[in-house]
């Protein structure tokens, strides 16, 4: 009367790993990124010299930092518009230490503290006084842009003491902020799938009551998110500030849209619950390119928001579109 | 009606030696307004199947909720091998090696299978979560479950509902489970999903785990079980070995009591058909139901939770499109795509879960009854206070509502009041058919009765009611005609006179259904 | 009660600050804010959201001055397709926050980037200057001697108000807000009303912009960056949850009248205007706590 069963042959289990590997989201990125290069490369073979390639992933290494944080943040089902005002003022931060003559290495690390700090204000609203992200995040995102400008005065820092460039360096050849994009992407990725805590993230992102029942505290989980996604935006920023001889006192526009679309292109999914970093880090990549490849093909650069835009948008519309046909399925 | 013996080793209770795992006694819950456990008594032996048994609001969920612990009882006491427990939360009742499956599987359905099983609970390292280790403990329980075509690595959002009601069995045994509670584990499963199902639980049963099985499908239960317990009404019954008893038997403990004369639907003459379904169909839920409803009738709709008896009220209602079927209002065909067209048409639906869908609770008393006919209290677009007032204070007094005027807040109102607010908003609208979704649930007896009273009153106004209940003897006092549906379709028709509670349940819990063939 | 302490703290440090003239000018100065205040009342009332006003109206203003220029089309009608190309935007986010059902957060979030966008890559950062000299009545001139926008505004308050307060679509807003299976559920066209207030909420951006195009005379498409704060900010301010069901039009006036009061006292002590945006932040930030704990206490009472 037993059912019959089989053993399933390891290999199906293998095929089907392979499969998903093939039909993710970051395998989707990275053919996207390579079909770019081939066609824009076509187009204008200049967009593939050196010099250029470097400096899209030079100049956009620090986006890429941010936005991992930020894929954390909204896999836990929640947001931060006020990241690219932060930066500034981390910038900021740090480069006047440097000038007021601290000690290099702390004009690095102070920054970062602060950043955590301010996560941890905005975390603490968000976990226990239950304000919606968005909300805290658009007043502190008014209230630091703001701060930074009434306190520098719109001045630019320049004078920075030789050392301090730390993205400016080398090692081994390739710039250093090349290692902290790689690394960190490496590390967090592994930590969000492989680690406890990462995966609480993902429960209470995608189920807060199921994550509730199965002991994980919501409270103790976003605080513990932003805290994390301040020191990333801390390191973005030291990213940031160090790559010229001078730190200017505004950011570029858009740059907190840039980092989300960099994580919500990147499969995190703005609903919360799935996506990873590496995707996010592509999805800068990508984006890095598609806006530098807009010169080379002769189009005007003032419409990359309008393409980031889209770009969300259609992101969003094949997230929900997979989502309901899941749920549909039985 | 003799039962044959099943194959396998149901029927053959433990012996009686074994040790109770569980034993609740003398429990009593009351939720505001209504009494739903009274004294009850229930135990449990290791590597048992016991099921349990009892009509919809009989308190069989109530109790499983105490024994997880959702609820604490007001009175009684839990006892686990002996020892007497409280449980302050479901997560201190898991603790102590009770699991629960619910209907509403609660996984996450972007992890892998692995992370689901253990999740809050996984093999560590020095590192962190263990992972080789994890999968490998899952695949070992998996095996131990005699599931071998389950890849521990994929997406439990991919898989059916058979496979994730696995995974939770999985989840229930990773926790050493020593009580796995499985309510209405089959409603949703394929006939071989039944199957694997049955085998896991006799394995379970050999392996000493205890049992509460919930099934509103008999033939299970004799399959399966080896004790068997009823609740009526909030009240403890009796308990039987399976063996000793038959399928008329457990119906009658089931729904046996005297029917009072608390149902007060006098004659009224029946007049024209006002509305007329032809065969339809809405999957998953509805497959293919017609019915005619006369002016001045009321047709009563008995059917399990899940018979797809409320979804066939808001195909009807326009909140659902049907896929495919006919539906004629005074002869004429209609589609009907949204409430307000409904509503238009002279359809009113009154629905089962008040607090979320029928009314909105922080508003007043008279905005919630003004709801539906906004336009009938309004002079072009600009609502008219007066009239709205006036609407309000005729439905309290028609409707005999309890309230300290018509400015309050409906969250502070009884179920009973808030259910005759909810009546009055779409008595305002002049309907022509009035769908009714357990109208009396949750309401005490006073309040049923005058409910009751206002049904009959407006079937001898003319309007055609169809009340969709789970109480057997509400439908058996205010039904002209009575049908059952079962599994999406309509099992059985009965006029007034010639129906009986056995019958009614007989026909909701037929064995027709899938393990009609099983071994 | 805090705020208007403050105020008069402001008002005692600058003699200029309660001049009729410089309330007046104020008032000029607060329509763009006022006018888009009043649909995001409509819209957080029902516990949406609308993060793109500023980009639309940066649209609209760059549409003004685009199809005027360089297509060459009368003015008239050039104001014409502005006001045309908001309720459009507005519109296409109704739309997909009903039928596709994306969260209005994310909707407008998108559409944030992708007005601004359309934009920057219409306008490729150019300002469009030289309307003639009618064109400024509406944001320069008086009427009778008080701002001509401001008349505006009044009467788009009192429309505001009188819809929300009393006539049958309000009354579905605030259901709603509080409970939308229930106000489906009771016949009313959801979907229809949700989709109108986003349109509105376009078309009234779009309003705005041809009035701040009208009273700086130029046009640039970095115009309505950061609205969406101010908005945002008066309307929670005036005590509307952000939760949704709860929110009048009268508070939102006090609303925003009271933030532009703020910010010209304290441009008039001589804080910078940059500064002013801390402050406003701060406020919102407030003013949820405050009104999230009230409407706590408010229900434990219950």
């Amino acid at each position: 009367m037993a059912a019959a069963t089989q053993s399933v042959r390891p290999e199906t289990f293998r095929l089907a790993g392979l499969r998903r590997l093939f039909g993710s989201q970051e395998a989707v990125l990275l053919g996207v990124i390579l079909l770019l290069f081939v066609v824009v490369g076509g187009i204008n073979p200049r967009f593939l010299a050196e010099r250029n390639l470097e400096s899209i992933l030079l100049g956009n290494a620090y986006v890429a930092v941010a936005a991992i944080g930020m894929s954390m943040v909204i896999v836990s089902g929640n947001i931060d518009i006020s990241v690219g005002s932060l930066i500034g003022v981390l910038a900021t931060v740090s480069g006047s230490l440097a000038v007021a003559g601290a000690p290099i290495i702390v004009s690095w690390l102070a920054p970062i503290g602060v950043s955590v700090l301010v996560m941890l204000v905005i975390g603490f609203m968000v976990a226990y006084l239950r304000i919606p992200s968005i909300v805290v995040t658009l007043g502190m995102l008014s209230i630091l842009k703001g701060g930074l400008i009434s306190a520098t005065g719109g001045k630019w820092i320049s004078n920075l003491p030789p050392g301090y460039n730390l993205a400016q360096n080398d090692l081994l050849g390739v710039p250093l902020p090349i290692y902290f994009m790689v690394g960190l992407t490496a590390g967090a990725a592994v930590w969000m799938r492989y680690s406890a805590a990462g995966r609480a993230i993902y429960a209470v992102g995608g189920n807060a009551e199921a994550a509730r029942l199965s002991g994980i505290s919501r409270e103790r989980t976003l605080m513990m998110v932003f805290a994390i996604h301040g020191v990333f935006v801390g390191i973005a920023a030291i990213l940031f500030a160090t790559q010229l001889s001078i730190i200017q006192s505004t950011v570029p526009p858009n740059l907190e849209l840039s980092i989300i679309t960099a994580s919500v292109v990147g499969g995190v999914s703005i609903l919360g619950g799935t996506g990873t970093a590496i995707g996010s880090t592509l999805a800068a990549v990508l984006i890095a390119a598609i806006g530098s490849s807009l010169i080379f093909v002769g189009i005007s650069p003032y419409w990359l928001r309008a393409v980031q835009g889209t770009l969300i948008l259609l992101t969003v519309l094949a997230d929900l579109m997979r989502r309901r046909r899941r749920a549909v399925r039985r | 009606m003799q039962q044959e013996s099943a194959g396998g080793t149901a029927g053959i209770a433990p012996a009686p030696g074994a040790p109770l795992v569980l034993e609740l006694a003398d429990i009593s819950k009351s939720f505001p307004g209504v009494q739903a456990l009274k004294a009850v008594r229930f135990d449990m032996r290791a590597g048992e199947v016991h099921a349990l048994l009892g009509e919809n609001g009989a308190g069989k969920s109530t109790l499983i909720k105490i024994v997880s612990g959702v609820h604490r009882p007001d009175q009684g006491s839990i006892r686990i091998d002996g020892h007497e427990v409280a449980f302050g939360s479901p997560l201190e009742a898991q603790r102590a090696g009770i699991a629960t499956i619910y209907q509403e599987l609660l996984l996450f359905p972007e992890l892998t299978v692995a992370e689901n099983i253990f999740m809050g609970h996984a093999p560590r390292n020095r590192f962190g979560i263990d992972w080789p280790r994890m999968r490998a403990q899952a695949r070992a329980l998996l095996a131990s479950l005699d599931i071998h075509d389950l890849d521990v690595n994929q997406v439990v959002g991919t898989l059916s509902v058979g496979n994730r009601q696995r995974v939770e069995i999985a989840k229930a045994l990773s926790q050493n489970a020593r009580i796995l509670i499985m309510d209405e584990p089959t409603a949703a499963l394929t006939e071989r999903d039944v199957e694997r199902l049955f085998a896991i639980v006799r394995l379970l049963r050999a392996r000493g785990v205890g049992i509460v099985y919930i099934s509103h499908r008999l033939e299970e239960i004799f399959l399966l079980a080896d004790r068997v317990t009823v609740f009526r009404d909030g009240e403890y019954v009796a308990t039987k070995q399976v063996r000793d008893t038959d399928r008329d038997d457990l119906i009658q403990m089931m729904v046996g009591r005297r029917i009072d004369a608390l149902f007060p639907k006098f004659e009224v003459p029946i007049g024209e058909p006002v509305l007329e379904l032809r065969n339809i169909v809405r999957k998953p839920a509805t497959g293919g139901v017609s019915l005619t409803l006369r002016a001045g009738e009321i047709v009563g709709l008995a059917g399990l939770v899940g018979s797809g008896r409320s979804e066939l009220a808001q195909v009807v209602f326009g909140i659902t499109p049907a896929d495919s079927g006919e539906i004629r209002l005074g002869g004429h065909a209609v589609i009907i795509r949204n409430p307000a067209q409904a509503k238009r048409l002279g359809i009113a639906y009154v629905p089962e879960d008040r607090g979320t869908q029928g009314l909105v609770r922080p508003m007043q008393l008279k905005e919630n009854v003004s709801l539906a006919v906004l336009a009938r209290v309004s002079k072009r677009t600009f609502i008219d206070r007066a009239a709205e007032a006036a609407l309000a204070a005729t439905s309290i007094q028609k409707f005999g509502i309890r309230a300290s005027g018509i400015g309050q807040v409906v969250n502070k109102l009884s179920g009973g009041n808030q259910q005759k607010v909810v009546l009055s908003k779409w008595l305002a609208s002049g309907p022509k058919v009035l769908i009714l979704d357990e109208p009396t649930r949750g309401i005490d007896v006073g309040a049923k009765a005058e409910i009751h009273r206002l049904m009959s009153e407006l079937a001898g106004q003319g309007i055609a009611i169809l009340m969709i209940s789970s109480e057997l003897t509400e439908i058996m006092g205010m039904s002209d005609r009575i049908l059952v549906m079962r599994e999406g379709r309509i099992v059985a028709d009965f006029a007034r006179a010639a129906a009986t509670q056995e019958a009614i349940a007989a026909a909701m819990m037929s064995s027709a259904g899938p393990m009609a063939l099983a071994s | 009660m805090i705020l208007a302490a403050a105020l008069i703290v402001l008002a005692l440090q600058s003699e200029q600050f309660l001049t009729v003239d410089n309330l007046l000018n104020q008032g000029r100065l607060m329509t763009e804010i006022g006018l888009v205040a009043l649909p995001m009342t409509f819209v957080i009332v029902t516990g949406g959201i609308d993060l793109s006003v500023g980009s639309i109206m940066g649209l609209c203003a760059i549409v003004l001055g685009y199809s005027w220029k360089n297509l060459g089309l009368p003015l008239e009608g050039a104001i014409v397709v502005a006001l045309a190309t908001g309720t459009a935007a507005g519109f296409v986010n109704g739309w997909f926050i009903t039928r596709v059902k994306v969260p209005p957060l994310i909707m407008t979030l998108a559409s944030l980037a992708l007005y601004r966008g359309l934009a920057e890559g219409i306008s490729q950062a150019h300002s469009v200057r030289g309307y003639p000299e009618w064109f400024f009545v509406l944001g320069q001139g008086d009427v009778m001697g008080v701002p001509t926008q401001l008349w505006l505004l009044l009467l788009a308050i009192v429309i505001a108000w009188t819809v929300l307060a009393r006539t049958i679509f309000g009354r579905a807003l605030y259901a709603i807000g509080h409970n939308e299976t229930a106000a489906r559920f009771s016949g009313l066209p959801v979907d229809r009303y949700k989709t109108a207030i986003y349109t509105f909420s376009g078309f009234m951006a779009g309003l705005a912009g041809f009035i701040f195009v009208s009273r700086v005379s130029t046009t640039r498409s970095d115009m309505g960056t950061g609205l969406e704060l101010d908005v945002i900010a008066a309307v929670v301010l005036g005590g509307t949850s952000i939760f949704g069901g709860v929110g009048t039009i009268a508070g939102t006036t006090i609303g925003f009248v009271l933030i532009q009061l703020l910010k010209n006292g304290l441009a008039l002590t001589g804080v910078k205007g940059d500064a002013t945006i801390v402050v406003i932040g701060t406020v919102l930030i407030l003013s949820i706590l405050i009104t999230n704990f009230v409407q706590a206490r408010r229900a434990g009472e219950r």
